[in-house]
Formats: C-alpha cells, structure tokens, sequence
C-alpha cells in the first residue's frame, strides 16, 4: 500500500494465521470482511495485503491478469526474494505470453476430451479402492480412497510406476507441511543441498520431487512411451520449446497438484455427504444429480483457500485504490460462501443450480489445469458409491492441516453405513 | 428475443486451451488435438443466452460474439 493512500482503509480481521484454519475455514471472519466498504486491508509481516472476498471481485482480479499479475511477485501471502522468485517459478507464477505457452504445452492432456479417455482406468481404481474400504469396514478415508485415487491417476498420466505411489505422496505431505508452520524435515533430507529458501514451498521434498522427475526425463529420452513426461521431453528436445527448469517445475506441479487437491475436494465430500444424508438420498434417487453433486462437492471444499496476485500499475477494485506492488489476495474460500452469489451458501445441495464456483480459480486464465480430471475423480467417486447404494458414517472428527492456504485433511475416519 | 442466434468467434492468441467451451458447447467448439486451440466448429450459432454463459466463462477472455453484419453502406 502507498504511503500517500488518500484514506485509511478498513482493517480486515485476522485471517492468515495457519492456526485458525485448524477446526475449520473462518468463516465467521470472512462473511464480516465481505461486509465491509470496498477492500479491507489485513496487516502481513513488514507490509500486508488486500483481502478480496466476494465472488465478483475476485472474479474481476483473476480475469485482469495484465493488472494484477502473477509472475511480478510471489503467488502466496509472503514475498521472496528475486532469485528465489526465478527459483521457484512454475507455470502458476506466470503472465502471459510464458503462461499461455507453458499451459498449451500439457493442455491437451487436460482437455473435456482427453480426460474422458481417462475414465475407464479411474473408474477402475475407484473400484478397487471401495471394494477394499467395505470389506475392512471402513477406516481411514483419506488413506483408504481420498489419497490414492487421484495420485494414481495422475500417476498414470505422468508414465510414473505404481510401485512408486507411496513414495510421492510422502513428497506432496511433506511439501504440504511446508505451508503450514511445522515442518519436520531437516533442510539436508533427501540429499538436499539447495537453500530451503530457492525450493517450492521451502520444502527439502522439493528437491527430492525434481530429482525424481529428472530420472523420469532420463528414462523416457532413452525410451519414450504413450505418456505425459514422454510428451514434455519430446518439447524439450524439439527446438526448446519448454526449457529444463520449466520441465523439472511442470513435473513438480503435476504431481504436487494432481494429489492434494482431489484428495482434499474428496475427503471434505465424504464430510459432506456423511453429515448430510438427505442430500446423499437425493443422489442415490436420481443419477442426474451426479454432475451438480461434484460441482457443490468442489465448491464445498474449496481445496486451495487462496492465490495472490501483485499489481503490476494503480488501478481501483471495489472503489478502493490499488498501488503498484500492493499484494492482492483472492481468498477462494470466501467468495465460495458469498450471498451475493449462492443462495444459502452454507447449505450443501446437490442440486445447486448455476454453480459458478471458484475452486478452480477465479475464472481467469490460471484456471485450473486439471479441473476436468478432478470432476471425473469424484464424479465416477460418486457413481460407484451409488452403484453400490452406499453411504457414509463419520466416526470422529477429522485431523486438518493448520494452513491457511490449501483445505487439507490428514484423516477421517470413515465407515460404510449400510444400504438405504 | 432473448432465443436470436448470434456467432460466436475465438480469438487464438488468447485461448489458453481450458476446455471451458467444449464443456460447455461441444457442438459448437472444439480444442484443436495439437495445438490446444480452441476453434468454432460448423455455423457457431448459439442462442444469446447461450452464448453469453460461454463468453462469461472463458478463462482467457478469448470468445466473442459476433454481432449480425449490417449492409455496408
């Protein structure tokens, strides 16, 4: 914020402390913000951000990426350091034209299209996986379905072995802890060298997940195959059209992604759906209802909370003055639950209508990649529940994730209610 | 009125390749298997309401609608 603000703002309460993330959203504190005049201004380290939370305006922040940028400072809440900006930089710290360059790159294997090739091999895995939750009677949701569906998949995609799962899911928890306050790696873990500070989400994992990720690219220069890493060497080799280091973070962000979010967007649905068994019945009664189901399945767990954008050049939001280089932070999590937008947004319906909700993004450019594949996950999820006319009963509280930037769960402990 | 059939254009340097309209209007677009472009395929007719939902939900502000040509003067 510049010195010469015309006017004092209003000051947003407290919403970045990690720890009040860990029973669940502030949402209480969110509503309140939104309520306010303009933007509200939430004090952060040395400086602070704009807190934008409702639907329209971070809608209108997501879709001007020319004034607010993404790749001028960092995507998260605190700032970095320039060569640390450059070290870290992926396709979601990006302007176009790098942005639209990068993502043509692995869109095509993300496309309605594409991704419905993948629904055999999903529906599979979903299979498996329910199979083996009914016959143990239950247990740990996450561990049992919400972690490994869609780390398998995204793992077949990649070309990665399934002998390998269990390793890159370790790396995406640890890289996980990174956002929040506790991390329990030692900086040299995994044979790290590199300062924390120059690693995503200053996480040893980091190194490990592109070290990983260059074996791979060995392994598919010698040999290629039908898969997603065979595609990124092919670009790489083919007059530079992606560099090494766009490579190694393209690789990071696949996995990193493709594992937490769905993972999180099906672990808060079985929450949901535990909690709310009349909207459960609904599905069960009508498959129709099984699109709208995922979308307020997605819209309900808003897996990633926030993303920031920087100002590139003074502009005005919401009647408020933006200065170059103020942080502006879209919190997701907010306008997901903005009355102007849903009616009775604290209510989870699976026959939402119009569901226009942000937890892909803001409906800009930076949309999420994998927003197709997260819809098959859980709406195939869904069918095989129902298929099966089972339900879910929560036995106990969740153990959450104290960040305030992704929704995740660590645990659920889940049982298979009987047959309605 | 509100069920007039307008046309619908892409504007390939801003397509990102998000699929949006190919959810949304399989019928009319379709995202090029290589390049990951987005192209109107056959009349690109859509009624405006239609039409209106898909320019809304373009990630990449690339989908306009092209208003009915007036004879030139």
């Amino acid at each position: 914020m510049s010195a010469s603000a015309a006017s004092t703002p209003t000051l947003a309460p407290e919403i970045a402390d990690p720890r009040l993330y860990l029973d669940s959203i502030p949402h209480e504190r969110f509503a309140q913000i939104r309520a306010m005049p303009g933007l509200a201004w939430h004090p952060y380290g040395d400086n602070g951000f704009w807190a934008v939370t409702r639907h329209a305006d971070v809608r209108a922040v997501s879709r001007n990426p020319k004034v607010f940028s993404s790749a001028i400072g960092h995507t998260n809440l605190w700032d970095l350091e320039a060569d640390a900006l450059e070290a870290r930089r992926s396709l979601i710290d990006t302007d176009a034209p790098d942005h639209t360059r990068l993502r043509r790159m692995v869109a095509g294997a993300f496309t309605p299209k594409n991704i419905r090739r993948w629904e055999d091999a999903v529906r599979e895995i979903t299979v498996e996986l329910l199979d083996e939750f009914m016959n143990q009677g239950g247990g740990d949701w996450v561990d049992m379905v919400a972690a490994p569906l869609p780390i398998r998949v995204i793992l077949s995609m990649l070309g990665v072995p399934v002998a390998d799962a269990d390793y890159l899911v370790e790396l995406s928890n640890y890289l996980v802890e990174g956002t929040s306050d506790s991390q329990s790696l030692p900086p040299d873990a995994f044979g790290n060298t590199t300062e924390l500070r120059l690693l995503p989400f200053n996480s040893p994992a980091s190194h490990a997940l592109f070290e990983y990720g260059d074996e791979m690219r060995s392994k598919r220069r010698a040999e290629p195959c039908d898969d997603l890493v065979t595609h990124l060497v092919k670009a790489e080799a083919e007059g530079g059209r992606i560099s090494r280091h766009e490579y190694r973070h393209l690789f990071h962000l696949l996995v990193f992604a493709g594992n937490e979010t769905t993972r999180t967007a099906i672990s808060h649905g079985a929450m949901a759906l535990a909690a709310n068994g009349d909207q459960w019945q609904r599905v069960l009664d009508d498959p129709g209802l099984i699109e709208p189901a995922t979308e307020e399945i997605i819209r309900w767990a808003t897996p990633v909370l926030h993303m920031r954008r920087t100002a590139a050049t003074d502009c005005e939001l919401a009647g408020t003055q933006i200065a170059a280089g103020d942080k502006v932070v879209m919190w997701y999590a907010a306008a997901n639950r903005d009355e102007a937008a849903y009616a009775d947004p604290f209510r989870f319906d699976v026959g939402r209508g119009d569901n226009e909700h942000f937890a892909f993004g803001g409906g800009g450019p930076h949309l999420c990649l994998g927003a197709f594949l997260a819809r098959l996950e859980v709406s195939v999820l869904l069918e095989e529940m129902a298929a099966r006319r089972m339900s879910l009963e929560q036995r106990g509280e969740p153990v959450r994730v104290a960040s305030n930037f992704v929704h995740g769960v660590l645990s659920v402990d889940m049982a298979p209610g009987g047959n309605p | 009125m509100s069920d007039d059939l307008v046309r619908v254009a892409v504007d390939e340097e801003r397509c990102i390749g998000g699929g949006q309209c190919e959810m949304l209007e399989p019928e009319v677009f379709l995202l090029d298997e290589d390049e990951v472009i987005s192209s109107v395929i056959g009349s690109g007719e859509l009624p405006r309401p239609r039409a209106d939902v898909v320019v809304h939900r373009c990630p990449g502000a690339a989908i306009s609608i092209v208003e009915p040509q007036r004879p030139s003067e």
